[in-house]
C-alpha cells in the first residue's frame, strides 16, 4: 500500500485550543525516576493514560504484561496505516518523553529490554542520535507492520509486547508533573487542504479536529480510526478518544466494483497471519464450508490487508471473521 | 456538507481487476502499431470491429440476464484484441466478427462472464474461427510486398507461407532472425513482433497484470521439447530459435495464459504453464494446422481445475480432510 503520510509529517505538530466546556486536565504528583513498580502503574492511572493503539489504559496493559513475563518493551514510533503518521511525528518531536516513558513502562511491567520501533532507518536513527540509552529499529512499511514486526520479535524467541510512543510520552511527562490528556491526530485524505498531525484534548469534537485540517466543500466521507480499518461517521460533534489516530475526508467514497476472485493470491501473501482468504471465501460461497479447511482463521488480527489488496474487491475479513464464528461451532446464518 | 456511511476500507491497492484488464489494453494496443504502420489502418478497423461486436454482446447479455448494462470491466475489449492479433491482416473482417460472437456468447455469457469462464473466450473464439474457415485463417499476405491494404474489402493480395507452416513441412523457414523479432514475416496480425511482446510481457509483469511464472514455464517447456525434438534437421538452439519466434506461441504464452480463476498458486501456475506449454507442442508435432496454440490452450484450462485440486490435496486444501 502506497504510504500517504509526507503531507503530514511535512510540518510540526500544531496543537488545537482545548473545547472550553472540557474541564482542566487533574494534577498529579510528578513521579520520581527511582519510582517503584506499583507507583508507576499508579501514576499512569493517576493520568487516565491510554494505549493510542488499541484505546487499552495503560496501567492494565502493564500489569497485564507483567502477568505474562515480559522480556522485551517495544515502543510502537509508526504508523503501519497509510494515511496515519502521528506515531512518527511524536517520536520526533518529544523523544527523550518517550524513553524515559518506555524506560518507566519497562520497569513496571518487568521487561528487561526496551526497544523503539520506528516507521523507517532514518527515523530510527535520528531517535537513537538522541536517546543513546535506548536501542531502535526500523519496523519497515509492509502493511501490517507492526503484526509482522511483533511476530518477527517473537520467532527471535523473546516474549516481546508493544505499547504506543504516546502513552509512553504521556507516562514520560508524569515524571514532571504534567498530565497530558490530550492525543496526536492526523488529519488527511482528498477531502482536506491541510494535512497534518494535531495535538488535540481528548473529548474534542471530530468536527473541531477536521476544521483545522481546512475541509474541501465536497468532503462526502469522514472516517476514523484508520483507512483500512476505521469506521465513518456522519455526526461530527462525535468526540476524539486516545484511540482516534486519524480522521480522514474523502471527497469520493472509494469503491472497487465487484468482481469474481481472479486467483490472483494476492490476500494469502498480504496475510500476517497465515490464513487463506481465497480458500475461505471459496468454502464460504460453496455453502457447506468444511471447518476443518478453514486454516488459522482464529489467528486473524483484522487487520484488513486481504480485503484492502483484492483487485476484485471481496470483502474477505468478513468472510474471515464469517469463518472465525463457524469454527467457534456458530452456524452459517448466524455468522452473517 | 452531507456524510454518508461506507465501510472499510477507505483505501485500496492501486491494481483493480479493471487496471490489470487495462494494463492488457494497453500492450495489446502496442502490439497493433507495426501492422498499422505496415498495412494502413485496416487492422485498427479490425480491432474496433471486434471489440464492439464483442461490446455489443456483452451488453445483450446484461440485459437478457435483467443485469442491465454491467459493463464495470473491460474483458470484453481484451478478448477483442486478442482475436484480431490472431487473425491474418489480409482476412475478411466478418471473420474476427464471427470469432468474437463465439467467443462471447459460447463461451463467456453461458458460464456466467468474467472470472467464471472455465475456458479463455478469445481461445474458443479463434479455435472456432480455424475448425470453421481454416483457409481464410491460414492465408497470410506476402511480407515481401508491403502495401496498404483496403481498409474495408476484399484484399486479393500475394499471399506466402507462414514460417509456422515450413516448420510443418519440415523445412527450415527462409526468415532472416532480425525479421523474426520485428514480425516481418508472414503470419497472423500481431503475433509476430517478438521485441513488442517480449516489452509487453514486460510491461504486464511489471505491473502485476499477469504471473511471469506462467508465461516462463509455458516457453520453458516449449523450449525444452524443441530442443529434444526438433521438427527440422537442425540444432537444437536452431530448434528453440525458430519454434519460438514462429506461429503465435509467444503471444500466446503471454496473453492467453490469463490468470485462471482456479489456480491461486504459483506452483499450480508452473503446472499450468508448463502443460500448456508442452500440449502446444504435441499439437505442432502431431496436429492438423501449422497453428495449434489456441487448442493447447483450450486444453490446458480444461486441464486447470484438476491441476489446482492435485495441488489443493497435496497442501491439505482439498480431497476428504479426515485423511
Ligand atoms: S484481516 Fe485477517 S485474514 Fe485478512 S489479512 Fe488480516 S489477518 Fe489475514
Ligand atoms: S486477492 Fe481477491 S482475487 Fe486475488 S486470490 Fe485473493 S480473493 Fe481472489
Amino acid at each position: 500500500m502506497e504510504q500517504q503520510k509526507r503531507a503530514s509529517l511535512k510540518n510540526e505538530i500544531v496543537s488545537l485550543p482545548s473545547p472550553e466546556d472540557l474541564p482542566a486536565p487533574p494534577k498529579i504528583k510528578p513521579l520520581k525516576k527511582g519510582a517503584a513498580a506499583p507507583r508507576i502503574l499508579s501514576a499512569a492511572e493517576e493520568a487516565g493514560i491510554a494505549d493510542e493503539f488499541d484505546g487499552m489504559m495503560l496501567e492494565r496493559k502493564l500489569s497485564l504484561f507483567a502477568s505474562r513475563k515480559t522480556e522485551l518493551l517495544v515502543a510502537c514510533g509508526f504508523d503501519e496505516d497509510p494515511y496515519t503518521s502521528g506515531a512518527e511525528a511524536v517520536l520526533r518531536e518529544s523523544a527523550e518523553d518517550v524513553a524515559e516513558g518506555l524506560w518507566l513502562a519497562a520497569k513496571a511491567c518487568g521487561a528487561k529490554e526496551r526497544l523503539v520501533a520506528a516507521s523507517s532507518r532514518r527515523e530510527a536513527h535520528r531517535f537513537a542520535a538522541c536517546c543513546t540509552g535506548t536501542a531502535a529499529v526500523a519496523a519497515g512499511n509492509r502493511y501490517p507492520a507492526r503484526t509482522l514486526l511483533m511476530q518477527k520479535l517473537r520467532r527471535g524467541g523473546k516474549k516481546a509486547e508493544w505499547i504506543g510512543v504516546q502513552a509512553c510520552a504521556a507516562l514520560g511527562a508524569a515524571v514532571r508533573g504534567e498530565c497530558r490528556n490530550e492525543t496526536v491526530v492526523t488529519v488527511a485524505g482528498d477531502g482536506v487542504r491541510r494535512w497534518g498531525n494535531f495535538r488535540v484534548r481528548i473529548g474534542t469534537p471530530v468536527g473541531d479536529v477536521l476544521a483545522a485540517g481546512k475541509p474541501e466543500k465536497r468532503v462526502c466521507l469522514v472516517a476514523v480510526g484508520s483507512s483500512v480499518t476505521g469506521r465513518t461517521v456522519t455526526d461530527l460533534s462525535l468526540p476524539v478518544t486516545a484511540a482516534t489516530r486519524c480522521v480522514i475526508a474523502l471527497k469520493r467514497p472509494p469503491r472497487v466494483p465487484a468482481h469474481p476472485c481472479v486467483g490472483c493470491g494476492r490476500c494469502a501473501r498480504a496475510c500476517p497471519a497465515g490464513v487463506l482468504p481465497w480458500l475461505v471465501h471459496r468454502e464460504l460461497e460453496g455453502g457447506s464450508p468444511e471447518a476443518l479447511r478453514l486454516f488459522h482463521v482464529e489467528d486473524c488480527v483484522g487487520c484488513g490487508a486481504c480485503h484492502t489488496v483484492c483487485p476484485s474487491g471481496i470483502d474477505l475479513m468478513a468472510a474471515v471473521r464469517r469463518a472465525a464464528g463457524l469454527k467457534e461451532g456458530r452456524d452459517l446464518h448466524e455468522t452473517e | 456538507m452531507k456524510l454518508s456511511n461506507a465501510s472499510p476500507p477507505f483505501l485500496h491497492t492501486d491494481v483493480t481487476v479493471m487496471s490489470m484488464l487495462g494494463d492488457r489494453i494497453f500492450a495489446l494496443c502496442a502490439l497493433l502499431v507495426i501492422p498499422t504502420v505496415r498495412y494502413g489502418p485496416r487492422p485498427l478497423v479490425m480491432a474496433g470491429l471486434s471489440v464492439l461486436i464483442c461490446l455489443v454482446c456483452e451488453l445483450l447479455t446484461g440485459l437478457m440476464r435483467k443485469e442491465g448494462v454491467p459493463v464495470t470491466e473491460w474483458s470484453f475489449a481484451v478478448t477483442g484484441l486478442v482475436i484480431t492479433m490472431l487473425m491474418p491482416v489480409n482476412a475478411p473482417l466478418w471473420l474476427p466478427c464471427a470469432a468474437c460472437l463465439f467467443a462471447e456468447l459460447a463461451a463467456k455469457a453461458p458460464f456466467g462472464g468474467f472470472g467464471r469462464t472455465p475456458f479463455n473466450p478469445a481461445a474458443a473464439g479463434v479455435a472456432f474461427a480455424t475448425l470453421c474457415w481454416p483457409k481464410q485463417m491460414f492465408s497470410y499476405v506476402d511480407p515481401a510486398e508491403p502495401q496498404w491494404l483496403p481498409v474495408w474489402g476484399e484484399c486479393s493480395v500475394h499471399t506466402a507461407q507462414s514460417a509456422a507452416a515450413y516448420l510443418k513441412s519440415g523445412l527450415k523457414p527462409d526468415i532472416l532472425p532480425f525479421d523474426m523479432l520485428w514480425g516481418d514475416m508472414a503470419g497472423p496480425l500481431g503475433t509476430g513482433a517478438a521485441l513488442v511482446i517480449g516489452a509487453c510481457a514486460l510491461l504486464l509483469f511489471v505491473r502485476r497484470a499477469a504471473h511471469a511464472e506462467t508465461t516462463l514455464c509455458f516457453l520453458a517447456a516449449a523450449a525444452a521439447l524443441a530442443a529434444l525434438f526438433p521438427r527440422i534437421a537442425c540444432s537444437p538452439l536452431t530448434s528453440v530459435k525458430y519454434e519460438l519466434l514462429s506461429g503465435s506461441l509467444f503471444f500466446c504464452s503471454v496473453f492467453l495464459m490469463d490468470p485462471v480463476s482456479s489456480l491461486h498458486t504459483a506452483a499450480g501456475r508452473c503446472i499450468y504453464g508448463a502443460a500448456a506449454g508442452g500440449l502446444l507442442m504435441a499439437f505442432r508435432h502431431f496436429g492438423a494446422y501449422e497453428q495449434g496454440a489456441v487448442f493447447a490452450v483450450l486444453i490446458a484450462n480444461a486441464l486447470s481445475p484438476l491441476i489446482s485440486s492435485a495441488v489443493g490435496r497435496a497442501r491439505g486444501w482439498e480431497g476428504s480432510v479426515y485423511g
